[in-house]
This record gives C-alpha cells, structure tokens and sequence, in this order.
C-alpha cells in the first residue's frame, strides 16, 4: 500500500490554474488616464522573448543572442537563450517549452529549414509570432512575423572578386570547400560561381576554374582532410574558398602540412573572431564578414514594429563587406583579444 | 516492524519516485511567475468586474488573435458584457497590425471607445502602450479616454501547467518508448547503443517507402500505416540480427550493436541520398502525432501503455522471469531449462522494435525522414534506464523505474529551459543529477539492503 503515496502527490501536482485570487482590479495603468499630456514613456512594458539558437558552440550565434539581449533589455524584453544544438527535435522541444512559458515572441535559426514547421505552426496556433534569423524556413503553411539574415549570394560575389584579385592575370585552379547541407552556404558559393563565370567570360588567357567542390563540413577536421586530400590530388592548385572560417583554418593546416602556403591562398567566410585573427596572420586572404550584432538588433526593431501595428520589411538581407588584412590591423576588436 | 518494512521497499525500489517529486517542487518554485489566464472563465470574470468598476454605460473594444482559444476568449467576453449591459463596439481578431487600422478606422467614424478588453498578451502590445494612445487620442476625439482592461494575474509556477506537464510527456515519449526496450536489454546485462541510428532508419524507410513505393502525394492513411509497419519490422529484424550474433558468435553486445549503429546510420544517409530529410507529402502523416485521446496526445497514450504492458510482461509471465533469470546468471538460467538463445534474441528484437516506433513517431511529428534523426539518443536512452535503477550488471531492474528514470531527465531538461539557465550550465547540472539520482539509489541499497537481512 506504502508504494501509492506518490499518488496523491503527483495527482496534486497535475492540478493546475486553481489558485487565482478573486477580484481585484481590472483596470491597467490607474496613472494614464488616456489623458493626452500625462504620457509616460519611460516605463517599458514587461515582455518575454525566447530565442532557440542553431548552436552555442558557434560563437557567430551566441554574438547574436548577446545582441538580443541587449537590443531587448534597452526596450523591456527578456530574452531567453536556448541551445538547439543542430537538432531539430531539441529545437521544437525548445519552442514548445517557449510557448508553454507564454512568451511575446520566438526567435530561430531554424535547425532544419523543413522539419522546423510543424513547432512552428504550434507556436502560430498559439498566437506567438515568430522570427527567423540567420537561416530561413521554407516549410509550407508557416507564418514567419519577420527574418533578418546575410546576403550569402552577395557574400559570395565578394569571395570571388577577391579570388579574382588573387589570381589576377594568370588564373589557375580553385578548390571550393562547400557545406550543402546549409542552404545560406549554398548561395555562398553560387555567388562565388557567379563572380568567376564572368571573369572567365571577359578573359582569354587567365581563366579560373574550379577543379573540385567538396563537402567541408563547415568544420576545422573535416575541411582539414578534404582539403588535404585534394591538395594531393591537384598538384596545380592556386586558390581555396571556404564557406566559413573554421574550413578554411582547416584548409591552412592542410597547405601547411603539404608546405604550399607561398602558391595557394584562402578566401574565407564569415569574420569571426579566429578568422580575423587568421587574416591579420595572413594565414586567410580575405573573409567576407557577417555582422551578427546587426541581427539581434534588427530583430528587436521588426518585433517592435510588430507590436505596434506599423509597416515594417518582412525580410532584411544585411550585405557583407570584404575584410582583408588591412582592416584587420585597424580592428579595434582584435587588439583587445591580443 | 511492518510499517518499517514498507518504507524500506518504498526507499529501495522507489526512491527515484521521490527524487521526481524534490525536483518537480524545486522546478516549481524556480518558476513561480505571473500567469495570465485567458480561457473563458477568465473572460467572464473580467466582463463582471469591468461592468461593476466603470458602470454599464460603456463602448468597449474586444481585443485577442485568430488562435481558437482567443475565439473562445471573445466569444465569452462579448456575451457576457452585452448581457451586463456594456455596448460592444466591435471585436477585432488579429494582430498589431490590424488592431491599429481597426482603431484608426473606429476614430475616423467617430465611434467612441471607452475600454479594449483583452487578456495580457494582447495588452502588451505596443500599438496599446500609453503613448500610442496618447497619440491617437490627439487624432480621434473618439478615442480620448481609451482604457485597457485584462484579466488579473495570479502567481504560480508555469513548470506546473497542464500544458507543460503534457508537453514533458509528449516531448519524451519516444526515449520513454526506446527505454522499454533497453531496460529489457540491460537487464539480461546487455546493451543496445544502435537505438538512435535504428530510428533514424525507421524514419528514412517510412519516408522513402511512401515515397518511392507507396504514391508519394496521393498515399492515403492506410499506406502511411503500412510504411509505418514496414519500417518497424525493418528495425526489430535489425534487433533480430544483433541478437543473433550475440547469441550464436558470443560477441559482446556493447561491440555487436556499436557496428550496428553505425551501419543503420550510414543506410539512413545512403536511403536519404544525402543529410537532407526526405520530405513526405502524404496528407495524413501528421495524424498521428497529432490525434489524441481525451486531450491527452495520442504518442503518450501509447507510451503509458506500452509501460503497463511490459510491467505485466516483466512481472507476471514466463518471459518477463527468462529475462530476469538470463541476467542473473546465464549458465544457471541454461541448466534450468531456460531458452537462452531466444530470450536473448527476442529482447533485442523488442528494444529494436521500440527504437523503430520511436522512428515512426519522429516521421509523423515532422513530416520528414530525417536520417540525422535520434542521434547520441542512446545515451539518453541508457541514462533513463540507469537513473531508473535497473543495474548495468543484469538481472535486476524494474519498467516502472524507468518510466520515473526518464520522466526525471526530462523534467530535468524541461525545468532548466523554464529557469533560464543556459546551455553550458544545463550540461553540466544534467551530469551532475545524473550522478546524484544513481549515487542516491545505491546508497540507499546499501544503507537499507543489509537491515532486512
């Protein structure tokens, strides 16, 4: 018998919602009578914002919760920071947690840009907007309140001007390391692509041309043996673009190991922070750079436009800028990190 | 004497029981926060309360959104403020955006608004806040004395909800439903690391099945349930074929089910050509995650009783007793008459049954088979099991325990979500209950085990 007095207890705990005070008052705001002269700004509403990010392990998204929470608190947000860890069923789990806390509004970067849907729906039909940043969803049926992200194709017309500059006049081989999995990264290198066709167009003598595309992994290991084993499969190559930093760290290890670094150079993505690094080394040539910090700002900005009823563009693509070594030696940034 | 023994089995065999409990009133004062109720009942309360303070002769706004509860909401705060004599000016179902044309339009008719009425997340929106209205009551002489009146808060744990507590259950469901299986697993002292990788396959099989072999688009519900059944079998006979090398070619299982793994992993990708989900467009792939019974979702309906079936099976049959025997001592479970070959292989044809399930319910939630499906699952797995308190070393252990080991992990996960600690720590404190709830159990084993004796 002994063993069923959890019973009670968890029967107990089942019960909820029954504790409500009876009345009290109804009425908000007892100082602002509506009256025109009597406006008081400085008193933000209270709200709750959850943000399920892809992965804190990236440091490109605890940049962009840390710009969350600070755009958020300026206006009376808090923000809740939730690691989805590249996993989509994480990631719902997080966004049903979020909508079981009742918070104003959701912020993603969809894991999984289809099977993100259905917990995107749960927190439509729950009548809490949501937004994406960085990455989209594109699963059908799914009402997104706002997103803000790069502009990969843009991003990646940058890389390849400067494989361009690199390569110049004589052209050569390029070696792409792509991560398909990634839509955004996808665009990268569909920039890239776009950049070098018509330099190949407008040239006779110095054409480029890209000997392989092989999957990176957007990781410091696996960029490092593909590039590695590429390395030795095209003895003539001039140039590797990365689709973000950690690759092309790991690509750099590889030209390091084979001793090529004075015949190929790197062209990056991203701009974080061991990436800038490595272009003031000169280990990378140039990154185009995200701007992260941007994103968590512009996101408070739509929510509150939301909020309050105005126009506002549903998706902003922040243009990235093309950072070489020269910028790296101004960079306040890197200085402090020394 | 007896009252000392019943709190001695209690302790031993169900400790974990109040482990869930100290954690589930520690999550709940963590939590304890303002909520806003917007059912209903909180709607006729508000109508009552706003007539009694502001008088019947009163233009009132209804706010909420399009979600069918705010209907509800609505529908309720409408009848019962006309019924108290209040004029309804209007009830406007939407968002930000079309409450501020809706105010716009009611200023320029010149229609007076004295109250919107609205539950708290509505109330908050900014085209509400104080100067938003200050600045329309200097455009709409209709709108001079526009007040906001919402329900009254009350304080209260939002990790005690119906809605979250469900939630738990749902979202842990299918490591509920793959712990049935290890638990069988472990206690005849094997294991099972393929679980994960075996749901990542049953998620591509169903996917593809449906896709390539059963019409895609125009498959109705009984072939998603036979794409279903086809990817369940797939796994048990993958769990056939573990228990079968460990059985007949004495390979450890730890080794026999890590090539396992890896090699369902890598046909999830192959089937999947690629790391991208195949997407499923079946209509009716959803429904069953999405149907329930009595309110309770259907996925933990299944759960519950699949638990009350395999603690029958564990407790009440020869099979259960095989199981317990095998793990206890092999050899002596052999010399009995026990028929150790085929217990071994049907309890790994189980657990890769439940692993397959588990799969099948991850296709139906997401609408896609997703070959990245359950990955680093079996460690979640093993943890609920072990938390439960069934032995690594076979031969004991108990359905039930693992039903309170994984509603412990989960209610772990859930309330650090709800508390707000971020992931790092969350890591970190995990391990650490980990610790603590097995550390708790064998402690308590070894104070009160030599007692009885």
């Amino acid at each position: 018998m002994a063993k069923y007095v959890w019973l009670p207890l968890i029967l107990a705990l089942l019960v909820t919602g029954c504790s409500s005070e009876e009345s009290s008052v109804i009425q908000d705001d007892g100082n602002v009578v509506g009256s025109t002269d009597q406006v008081n700004e400085d008193s933000p509403v209270e709200g709750k914002i959850g943000y399920s990010a892809m992965s804190l392990k990236n440091p490109f998204f605890g940049i962009i919760s840390d710009s969350l929470k600070k755009a958020g608190a300026a206006h009376g947000f808090e923000v809740t920071t939730t690691d989805a860890d590249s996993d989509v069923k994480k990631q719902a789990n997080q966004i049903e947690d979020f909508i079981s806390q009742g918070v104003d509004a959701i912020v993603l970067n969809p894991t999984d840009r289809l099977a993100i849907g259905p917990a995107i729906k749960k927190a439509n039909e729950a009548g809490i907007p949501v937004f994406t940043c960085d990455l989209q969803c594109v699963a059908e049926g799914v009402e997104i309140a706002g997103h803000i992200g790069t502009d990969n194709f843009q991003g990646g017309e940058l890389a390849g001007a400067a494989m361009v500059e690199i390569l110049g006049e004589e052209g050569g081989e390029v070696l792409v390391l792509d991560f398909n999995q990634a839509n955004s990264c996808v665009l990268r290198v569909d920039g890239f692509k776009k950049v070098l066709d018509a330099h190949n167009a407008s040239t006779e003598s110095g054409k480029i041309t890209i000997v392989a595309e092989v999957n990176g992994g957007g990781d410091q290991d696996i960029g490092y043996k593909a590039a590695a084993d590429n390395l030795k499969a095209h003895p003539n190559l001039r140039g590797i673009f990365a689709i973000n930093d950690p690759s092309a760290l790991g690509a750099w290890q590889a030209i390091k190991e084979a001793d090529r670094l004075d015949v190929i150079q790197i062209v990056g993505f991203d701009g974080e922070l061991a990436g800038k690094q490595a272009i003031l080394e000169g280990k990378i040539y140039a990154d185009p750079i995200q701007f992260p910090k941007q994103m968590g700002q512009g996101i408070i900005e739509k929510l509150l436009a939301y909020q309050a009823g105005e126009e506002y563009e549903m998706t902003t693509l922040i243009p990235t800028a093309l950072y070489k070594q020269e910028d790296a030696q101004k960079d306040p940034e890197l200085k402090a990190a020394e | 004497m007896m009252k000392n023994k019943y709190i001695r089995v209690l302790f031993v065999d169900y400790g974990m029981v109040f482990v869930l409990i100290g954690l589930c009133v520690l999550i709940s004062l963590l939590t304890i926060s303002d909520m806003h109720p917007e059912d209903p009942s909180a709607a006729r309360k508000l109508a009552s309360s706003l007539v009694k303070e502001a008088g019947k002769d009163i233009n009132v706004l209804i706010v909420a959104r399009t979600t069918a509860a705010d209907e509800a909401f609505a529908t309720t705060l409408k009848e019962e403020l006309e019924n108290g004599g209040a004029h309804v000016v209007g009830v406007e179902l939407g968002d930000p955006s079309s409450l501020r044309k809706r105010l716009e339009l009611l200023g320029q008719q010149d229609e007076r608004v004295d109250f919107v009425a609205t539950h708290d997340f509505s109330s908050k929106w900014r085209v509400l806040n104080s100067s938003s209205r200050a600045e329309m009551a200097s455009l709409y002489p209709a709108l001079k004395n526009l007040k906001i009146a919402k329900p009254t808060s009350y304080r209260w744990p939002t990790f005690l909800t119906a809605n979250n507590l469900i939630g738990i259950l749902n979202q842990n469901a299918p490591i509920a439903i793959m712990a049935i299986g290890m638990t069988l697993v472990i206690i005849t002292a094997g294991i099972d690391l393929s679980v994960g990788s075996l749901m990542a396959l049953a998620a591509v099989v169903a996917a593809t099945t449906l896709q390539s072999y059963l019409g895609g688009k125009d498959a109705s519900g009984l072939d998603v349930l036979l794409a279903f059944i086809v990817a369940m079998v797939v796994c048990a006979l993958a769990g056939v074929f573990a228990g079968v090398i460990v059985t007949l070619f004495k390979v450890p299982p730890f080794v026999v089910t890590l090539g396992l793994m890896m090699v369902a992993r890598g046909m999830s990708y192959i089937l999947a050509g690629g790391a991208d989900a195949v997407k499923i467009e079946a209509n009716s792939i959803g429904a069953l995650y999405s149907s329930s019974v009595l309110g309770i979702p259907s996925q933990i309906v299944m759960m519950i009783l699949l638990f009350v079936v395999a603690h029958v099976v564990m407790n009440h049959t020869a099979f259960g007793r095989y199981v317990y025997a095998v793990g206890g001592n092999e050899t002596a479970a052999r010399l009995s008459g026990v028929p150790v070959v085929g217990v071994l292989i049907a309890v790994y044809a189980i657990c890769g049954l439940a692993a397959g399930l588990a799969g099948v319910l991850d296709v139906s939630h997401f609408g896609t088979g997703r070959p990245k499906a359950g990955e680093f699952y079996e460690l979640q797995v093993i943890a609920a099991v072990v938390v439960g308190g069934t032995s690594l070393m076979g031969g004991e252990g108990k359905i039930f325990g693992t039903f309170i080991g994984a509603l412990i992990l989960g209610v772990i996960q859930n309330g650090l979500n709800m508390a707000g600690v971020d992931s790092y720590r969350q890591m970190v404190i995990y391990g650490t209950l980990i610790l603590i709830a097995v550390l708790i159990d064998q402690l308590k084993k070894k104070v009160v085990k030599p007692a009885s004796n």
